[in-house]
């Protein structure tokens, strides 16, 4: 029983990696992070469950405020981006490159 | 304040450098400023030479718990040999302040950092404290080359602190090894020199914690092949940086080998000595040849700084009072004829706007009491008799002899090669045609030639009438020696002392 | 027993004051303030004659003194002690040593005075007196040491003194070169002198280190290690004294002002090495072998630098090559262990090279610092005081009969011959020949026939008094000084080698009448076909020699400064270069570059993983967590 939910929690999480690496729009990409972020959840409170304890739980809340907030944030660095280039292509964001 | 004379020396003048540092002084402010507390430390030196019984042993001592868990504690203390490495300082410091009057503010409150460092680290009991003080003396140097330095500042300042840092790292974990051992074998955390020395140490960790300490002892003298950072750091470097790293800090490189790595390390000592001692010779004969070959007068004069350390090495790893003697002697002389020609080549770069020998000529003429200033100092480097040079290189050579034949005749070579490259640059910048360059070049001011007097003065104090300081130095260097003795009769060097006997016919 | 006076420490200390306080005055005076001549010149002139008194307080002790107790000794202060090694400051008088004070004191006076004419509206006159006095005052420290340490005070001071004069008109690239060359060439002899002297003091030096302990202890030396130090003391000789094969440095050094090559290059200081094998007479004369060596060096040096001096065309040249010359002779004597003849050698060599050295500094005076001698001529009605002192001079050079040169020399010649060396014996005949030659042929071209250069002549005239009384003083000391040690053989009694017997440890060969004779009789032709060769040619005018084949080479003194340039000079110099723009910034400088290009390294490789997009960083990230999970799943197994 735990056991699908673990599953669901770890296809759920791989669909956010591929997300992320393979799509190149920005809020695709901050759609599979937090699709990432509710894998986690999911395999916390499934554990929560399994041990009888709530400290997946508390966890679990804590990732989702987290989340939130990071969505502000991020949201706000989007604006921000957008407002620069008019774009909203990750490719387009490549100052790292060595 | 007595009783915390050294903590004085030690603090004082790093607090004046950081609050010098942090305030918005004038340069004349700073100078003023870095004048009066290197007075002062000088006047606690002349105290503390004069306070000083030279009975053997530490005096001054002052030990408290640093860390206690760790054995680490603040621990500083004087014996014959600190003694005159940090009078040398003390001494050489208020001429930097007077003579240089264009360095910048920062310039000068790094030079009173580095001082404060450099007392720390020549009094530091404990080896922990030393290896603190040891980085606190680099870091100023590295700002003053790399923001205050020539137009080749920064490969010369990315070289010094290659070296310095690569040398500091293997001491550092050398001394962790130490107190590890220590810890081992008698059950407790110390990291007091005292107590290392105690240590019995074998196999192959101990020759790695050796070449640990000797590499960062070696970069610092520094020791062929290890030198090449010191022509490029002695040339971009300021000229009262230039002054600090050849007079005094070169030399703590050999004084931290004879009071560390000495009654620590006796066997691997007496074991690496021939090699060592080859490495100074090697490192005289290289580095005074390439003198020869240099056009801009600072150049040379570093070149010529490495040769001389190479041989005041040398007298480090001959194992024998004589040469040992000559070596602590010849650090307080070297300091004082070298760290005058460099402030002397510093000035003629203020006044000159140029370096290169070929451009300057006549200089005698135009300046009579400048130039017979920096001929006393010139011949005092080359060890002319009646100079303190003379007594510390005969020393060195005398017992090179004893060491080594082939080593002490290499070693006597110095007399030639010093010569060499030394007349070749006087003649170029002080005798000759003056040019129009050097035509308007003036001579000392009163007060310039009074502070170089007291200098001056003890070049040949200590080259007509050296025994008074030889007698605080040798019951200290005899001390020294006795940690070596047994381990270098099993390596078979020749340290006999007492019972000569004369060979028979 | 010795004696201890405190005077002896004061006779060195005079000239040194001297020359501090002429050069304070000198250092703190300026152009408008300038002291005036007439004061300087006095100044200077008080310690060589308080010293010269001093001198022969020092020889009236002595000679109160029984025979074998003439020593007076004091020790000023302990100068450095470290281990067994225990060096005092101390001074010490026997015999041989106060020989040497009183005519190195005596000439230094009258050349201190002839100075005073000499150097009259020289630019730096102070300078040049206080340098003169430095120079005595080291030069006495030298003769008066106590032990080999401060001998070599002395020895490297008058070296320090002999340099600044050489290079003392500055401006001129030429002298300072001059200066450089005699002071490094004079430090390569001091690298023998201080290998030997430490040597000597790690065999036996432990239990005193001054030379009557030295001397004591002579007996435990192996002969290996006496021959070590004998000959290592020996290249420091050759350098002070300018033997093969360090004497290129005393031709060049006349660049220096006449008097000064008076002083130092010919009476004073260049004898200092054979002084100093004399002190050690106690070593050599136990190693013959070495003994040879010297012996044999010395009478080369005589032979080739003679040959040079038969075709130079300045002045000073000719009378630098006939001190090289001379001074071989001495080594030839010490080291035949005929350590009086040799010395005595020495002592009447200072008058008369003296003597033709100011004489020659006259000529120069006169005719405006003009130095070739293919200039000169018939000078004879011009400068009389001059042409007779000189003549004097040249007499007791060359080795004529009855004056100076000739005793002592012959002295020297016939040892050699005593001692069963005919070969030494045979150069040095040959060498008087032509020392007589070469002497007279600069006599001659100067003094005789008719000028050469009128306009020269014409300006011509005598030095002043100041100048010629020591001229005239030295001439006299040229004449007789060889009387005070007249061989038996006509009837004298060898005052000198009597006075210096008990400081040295000499042999006395035994030898026959007739071997004297024939000594003085080969000595006596050769000083006669020298002299009539030259009168030959040069009696009456000569036109310039144009010098072809080995008179070219000769004249070119074999091209022997080339030689040392290119084997040495310029080798030096190369490795000095090479080390500059080779080996520093490519060899030793390796584990920087090292360090340097593999951070380099590294950072191209690392470059390519920066790509700068996001999604590959990701994957980075899942690659590198994917690996860690692994990691950790295979620990917890």
């Amino acid at each position: 029983m735990i056991l699908d939910y673990l599953v669901l929690s770890i296809v759920l999480f791989c669909l956010g990696i591929l997300g992320v690496i393979s799509r190149r729009n920005v809020f695709t990409v901050f759609m599979s992070i937090e699709l990432m972020l509710n894998a986690a959840n999911l395999a916390f409170i499934a554990l929560s469950r399994l041990h009888e304890s709530m400290d997946g739980q508390v966890l679990a809340m804590l990732v989702m405020a987290v989340a939130a907030a990071e969505a502000a944030l991020a949201l706000a660095v989007v604006i921000l981006l957008h407002k620069h280039t008019g774009k909203l292509d990750t490719n387009v964001f490549s100052l790292l490159k060595g | 304040m007595f009783e915390h004379v050294l903590s004085t020396m030690i603090f004082l003048p790093i607090l004046v450098g950081l609050v010098l540092l942090l305030l918005p002084a004038s340069q004349g402010a700073a100078r003023g400023t870095g004048l009066v507390a290197s007075g002062i430390i000088l006047i606690l030196g002349i105290r503390l030479y004069f306070g000083f019984s030279g009975a053997g042993g530490m005096e001054f001592s002052e030990i408290r718990d640093l860390l206690p868990s760790l054995g680490i504690s603040y621990n500083l203390g004087v014996d014959g040999i600190s003694l005159f490495v940090l009078l040398t300082g003390a001494v050489l410091y208020p001429l930097v302040f007077l003579v240089m009057t264009n360095q910048s503010k920062g310039c000068y409150a790094n030079l009173l950092i580095t001082q404060g460092a450099m007392a720390g680290a020549i009094c530091a009991g404990d080896l922990v404290l030393f290896y603190i003080f040891w980085e606190l003396m680099l870091l100023p140097i590295f700002f003053m080359i790399g923001i205050y330095g020539g137009p080749k500042r920064l490969p010369a300042t990315i070289k010094i602190m290659l070296y310095t840092v690569a040398g500091s790292l293997l001491m550092l974990a050398a001394i962790i090894y130490l107190g590890v051992v220590y810890h081992t074998q008698f059950g407790e955390w110390s990291f007091s020199a005292a107590k290392l020395a105690g240590l019995e140490l074998h196999g192959g960790a101990a020759v790695l914690a050796f070449t640990g300490f000797m590499l960062a002892f070696a970069i610092k003298i520094p020791l062929f092949p290890l030198h090449t950072w010191l022509p490029d750091a002695y040339t971009e470097a300021p000229p009262a940086t230039t002054f600090v790293l050849s007079a005094i800090m070169a030399k703590i490189g050999v004084y931290a080998v004879i009071r560390y790595v000495i009654p620590t390390f006796e066997a691997e000592f007496a074991r690496y000595a021939l090699l060592l001692a080859c490495s100074g010779v090697i490192g005289m004969i290289y580095c005074g040849i390439a003198a020869i070959g240099q056009k801009d007068i600072k150049r040379l004069l570093a070149f010529s700084s490495a040769s001389h350390m190479g041989i005041l090495a040398l007298g480090v790893f001959c194992m024998n009072i004589q040469a040992l003697t000559g070596t602590i002697f010849q650090i307080v002389a070297h300091a004082t004829s070298t760290g005058v020609l460099f402030l002397f080549a510093g000035m003629l770069e203020e006044r000159m706007q140029t370096r290169n020998i070929e451009e300057l000529g006549g200089i005698a003429r135009q300046a009579p009491i400048f130039a017979f200033f920096f001929a006393v100092a010139l011949l005092a480097s080359v060890g002319l008799p009646g100079t303190s040079g003379f007594i510390g290189e005969f020393l060195i050579i005398l017992g090179a002899v004893k060491f080594h034949t082939a080593i002490g005749v290499l070693a006597g070579t110095t007399l030639i090669i010093g010569v060499c490259y030394m007349l070749w640059m006087f003649q170029r910048v002080f005798f000759e045609k003056t040019n129009d360059r050097t035509a308007g070049f003036k001579d000392l001011t009163g007060i310039e030639a009074l502070a170089f007097l007291p200098v001056i003065l003890l070049i040949l104090i200590m080259g007509i009438y050296p025994q008074p300081f030889i007698a605080k130095i040798e019951p200290a260097a005899k001390e020294q020696i006795a940690f070596v003795r047994p381990a270098a009769q099993v390596a078979n060097y020749p340290v006999l002392e007492k019972g000569h006997v004369p060979e028979q016919k | 027993m010795e004696q201890s006076a405190a005077y002896l420490g004061l006779i060195p200390l005079l000239p040194l004051a001297g020359a501090t306080i002429i050069g304070l005055l000198h250092l703190s005076s300026c152009q408008t303030c300038k002291l005036s001549e007439r004061t300087y010149g006095i100044l200077a002139c008080i310690a060589p004659i308080l010293t010269f008194l001093f001198a022969i307080k020092v020889f009236l002790d002595l000679h109160g003194l029984p025979v074998e107790a003439r020593q007076i000794s004091y020790q000023a202060f302990t100068w450095f002690k470290v281990g067994e090694l225990d060096i005092a400051m101390g001074f010490f008088a026997d015999p041989l040593s106060s020989l040497m004070l009183l005519f190195v004191t005596f000439t230094a006076s009258l050349i201190h005075i002839y100075s005073i004419g000499y150097m009259a509206g020289d630019q730096t006159f102070g300078k040049f007196f206080a340098y003169l006095n430095l120079f005595l005052g080291m030069m006495l420290i030298l003769v008066l040491g106590n032990g080999p340490v401060v001998m070599f005070v002395g020895w490297e001071g008058v070296g320090l003194c002999s340099y600044l004069l050489i290079s003392y008109y500055s401006e001129d690239r030429a002298n300072v070169l001059a200066g450089n060359k005699a002071f490094i060439v004079n430090r390569i002899g001091d690298l023998g002198f201080v290998l030997g002297m430490a040597f000597l003091f790690w065999a036996i030096g432990g239990s005193g280190f001054d030379y009557i302990s030295l001397k004591a202890n002579a007996h435990l030396l192996s002969s290996t290690t006496i021959s070590l130090v004998c000959l290592l003391l020996f290249l420091g000789a050759t350098g002070k004294s300018a033997q093969i094969p360090l004497y290129v440095w005393l031709p060049d050094a006349m660049a220096g002002p006449t008097p000064v090559s008076a002083l130092i290059h010919a009476a004073t200081m260049v004898t200092a090495g054979v002084y100093m094998v004399a002190r050690f007479s106690f070593l050599y004369s136990l190693v013959p072998t070495v003994g040879l060596i010297v012996a044999w060096t010395g009478i080369l040096t005589a032979l080739v630098s003679a040959i040079y001096g038969m075709y130079q065309d300045d002045i000073k040249k000719v009378l630098a090559y006939s001190t090289v010359s001379q001074l071989g002779y001495m080594f030839a004597g010490v080291g035949l262990a005929a350590y009086s003849a040799g010395i005595f050698h020495v002592f009447t060599h200072a008058f008369f090279k003296a003597l033709l050295f100011l004489g020659a500094g006259s000529v120069i005076y006169a005719l405006h610092h003009e130095q070739n001698i293919w200039k000169m001529g018939g000078l004879r009605t011009k400068l009389p005081i001059t042409y007779w002192t000189m003549l004097i001079g040249a007499l007791a050079l060359a080795g004529c009969p009855p004056f100076s040169g000739f005793f002592s020399k012959d002295e020297i010649l016939y040892l050699a011959l005593a001692t069963g060396n005919p070969g030494i014996w045979l150069i040095g005949v040959l060498v008087a020949g032509m020392t007589a030659y070469y002497t007279f042929r600069m006599i001659f071209l100067v003094f005789h026939g008719s000028p050469r250069d009128q306009g020269l002549f014409d300006h011509a005239h005598e030095a002043p008094t100041v100048m010629t009384v020591p001229l005239i003083i030295l001439a006299v000391g040229a004449l007789f000084a060889g009387v005070l040690n007249l061989p038996a053989i006509f009837g004298g009694g060898q005052v000198v080698s009597h006075w210096l017997a008990p400081s040295l440890a000499e042999l006395h060969p035994e030898a026959s009448h007739e071997t004297e004779i024939l000594a003085i009789g080969a000595s006596v032709v050769a000083f006669f076909i020298g002299i009539t060769i030259a009168y030959r040619k040069f009696g009456s005018g000569a036109e310039v020699p144009v010098f072809t084949g080995f008179a070219s080479f000769a004249y070119h003194t074999f091209r022997i400064n080339e030689l040392y340039d290119l084997l040495l000079v310029r080798p030096y110099k190369a490795i000095g270069s090479a080390i500059e723009y080779f080996f520093e910034p490519q060899v030793t400088d390796g584990p920087v570059q090292l360090t340097t290009w593999f951070y380099r390294a590294a950072g191209t490789v690392f470059k390519l993983l920066q790509v700068g997009y996001v999604r590959i960083y990701a994957i980075y990230m899942v690659i590198g967590l994917s690996l860690m999970s692994l990691l950790l799943s295979q620990s917890l197994k």
